[in-house]
């Protein structure tokens, strides 16, 4: 494999997995009540993606509840499969709300995508066993050890869902660069990640003070 | 590893963040529904996205959103209940399609209400032990909600000098539901089947006693779901009361507009 893949995988269990398993197993039964509760679990941070990609609350709103009656639905289809169901949901939102910023951009040609996100190829249940207050602070700790450009790369894409040619004409950058600030960018933030599961004083070793 | 899979792995980024053109995300799509490479690299920069996820500051969503997103989904499940033929689990256990409880049979009028809801509520279990049909247990799940309406008409039910009425109407399809009268003027009614109401439409529920005189007791609007529960107090009600339901235009209303959407005679629960 080439020398980028990472040295640790983001995989744990973590007690949180399996009670939204759980939730999930009674929600493809079609228990209303396992809705009311998956949404209590994770409205807060649906709504909060929503948002912050959309910029518009009552646009965040119809996302959100397209979202959990999406997987109302299609609960029975992913009860059996692996994989985080909290990144799968969280993922739904994120897609429908990156598709509806797309379809108000006037100048996008690229056609709203149906599909959800490639769920298959997430990994299982990436939330550490860290209790999960800290976990903020880690990942935008993480994010701040990444040069300005890669993470600015990063975050259109994944915030305002643009491709790497709109990239590159928002920033002014070659194509190819922005190409390689994507590549680079999220390859560093996954390293930067898996060392926030080390001891404290070893990243504060690591990263030390900038 | 070849070339093709080099090229490929080099999209990994931009394919997990959704950064491609539709051309690239084709061509990559492609070459991963056929390579028997793992190509792992997709798999561990997919992981990230979570993390990314919960990097953004919290925002709390209005409170209205999570009843807004149950009724929807609850409103799928009774839409999928109207159209799905109800079916009864036969002693064996190999379900067979029967006619919807009709309560609307005369002969449920003649025997207790309790009976009834005594019957409904073993059919539910019996088919909720099964739990074979997702389809099923959504209709269930509709009718749950309407079970728990029940509880609170049988509360009152279940009160002494209490009376029941089961409200039936016109033909198989019409609204159905129950109401216990109780002997401190209490009249709680549980109700589904109901058309939703729109604008200031209400359902508007009468007590007619012995002289016939329709008194209405108070409204209520319905949504999608189609059932409801409507609770009065210091309804002055005689035994053998009937307790009906009509479709009004606003609240307030002091004449009944005909059609009676639902109606029934109260009777003492027997003993």
């Amino acid at each position: 494999m080439s020398e980028a893949t990472t040295d640790q995988p983001l995989r744990a269990v973590s007690p949180t997995d399996e009670a939204d398993r759980a939730v999930l197993v009674r929600l493809s039964a079609g228990d209303l009540d396992a809705l009311e509760e998956l949404y209590e679990r994770h409205g807060t941070m649906a709504y909060s993606i929503a948002y912050r990609v959309t910029g518009d609350a009552a646009l965040a709103e119809d996302c959100v509840q397209e979202a959990f009656l999406g997987a109302w639905r299609s609960a029975e289809r992913y009860a059996d499969s692996r994989g985080s169901v909290k990144a799968w949901l969280l993922a739904i939102v994120h897609h429908r709300a990156i598709d509806a910023v797309r379809r108000r951009r006037p100048t996008s040609e690229l056609p709203a995508s149906e599909a959800p996100a490639p769920t298959e190829l997430q990994a299982p249940d990436v939330w550490p066993e860290v209790a999960g207050s800290l976990e903020r602070e880690e990942i935008a700790a993480a994010l701040a050890t990444l040069p300005d450009a890669q993470r600015e790369a990063i975050e259109l894409a994944y915030f305002e869902g643009l491709t790497q040619p709109e990239i590159a004409a928002r920033t002014g950058a070659p194509l190819g660069t922005v190409k390689g600030r994507v590549r680079l960018g999220l390859l560093a933030l996954r390293r930067a990640l898996t060392h926030e599961g080390e001891p404290v004083d070893a990243v504060v070793d690591e990263e030390g003070a900038t | 590893m070849n070339d093709q899979c080099r090229l490929v792995e080099e999209q990994a980024a931009g394919f997990v963040l959704g950064a491609l053109t539709p051309e690239e995300e084709r061509v990559v799509r492609e070459h991963l529904a056929t390579c028997p490479e793992p190509h792992r690299e997709f798999e561990e920069l997919g992981g990230v996205l979570p993390y990314l996820a919960e990097s953004v500051d919290v925002v709390e969503p209005p409170a209205s959103l999570k009843g807004r997103i149950t009724a929807a989904a609850a409103a799928e499940a009774a839409g999928q209940a109207a159209t799905t033929p109800t079916l009864v689990a036969s002693n064996t256990g190999t379900p067979t399609t029967a006619a919807p409880i009709a309560i609307s049979d005369a002969r449920a009028r003649r025997r207790s209400p309790l009976t009834w809801v005594a019957a409904l509520a073993a059919v539910l279990a019996i088919v909720a032990v099964g739990a074979w049909n997702v389809g099923l247990q959504r209709e269930l799940d509709a009718a749950r909600r309407y079970e728990a309406g029940l509880s609170a008409v049988l509360d009152v039910a279940g009160q002494p000098g209490s009376q029941t009425a089961v409200l039936t109407g016109e033909g198989s399809e019409a609204p159905s539901g129950l109401a216990a009268v109780s002997s401190d003027g209490r009249v709680t009614i549980v109700m589904r089947g109901l058309a939703p109401t729109r604008g200031s439409e209400v359902y508007e529920a009468w007590v007619i006693g012995g002289d016939g005189t329709p008194v209405p007791i108070g409204g209520f609007a319905v949504g999608d779901a189609g059932a409801a529960t409507f609770t009065a107090s210091g309804v002055s009600a005689g035994p053998g009361v009937t307790v009906a339901l009509t479709r009004e235009p606003a609240p307030g209303a002091t004449i009944p507009t005909f059609p009676i959407i639902s109606s029934g005679q109260a009777v003492a629960p027997s003993t």
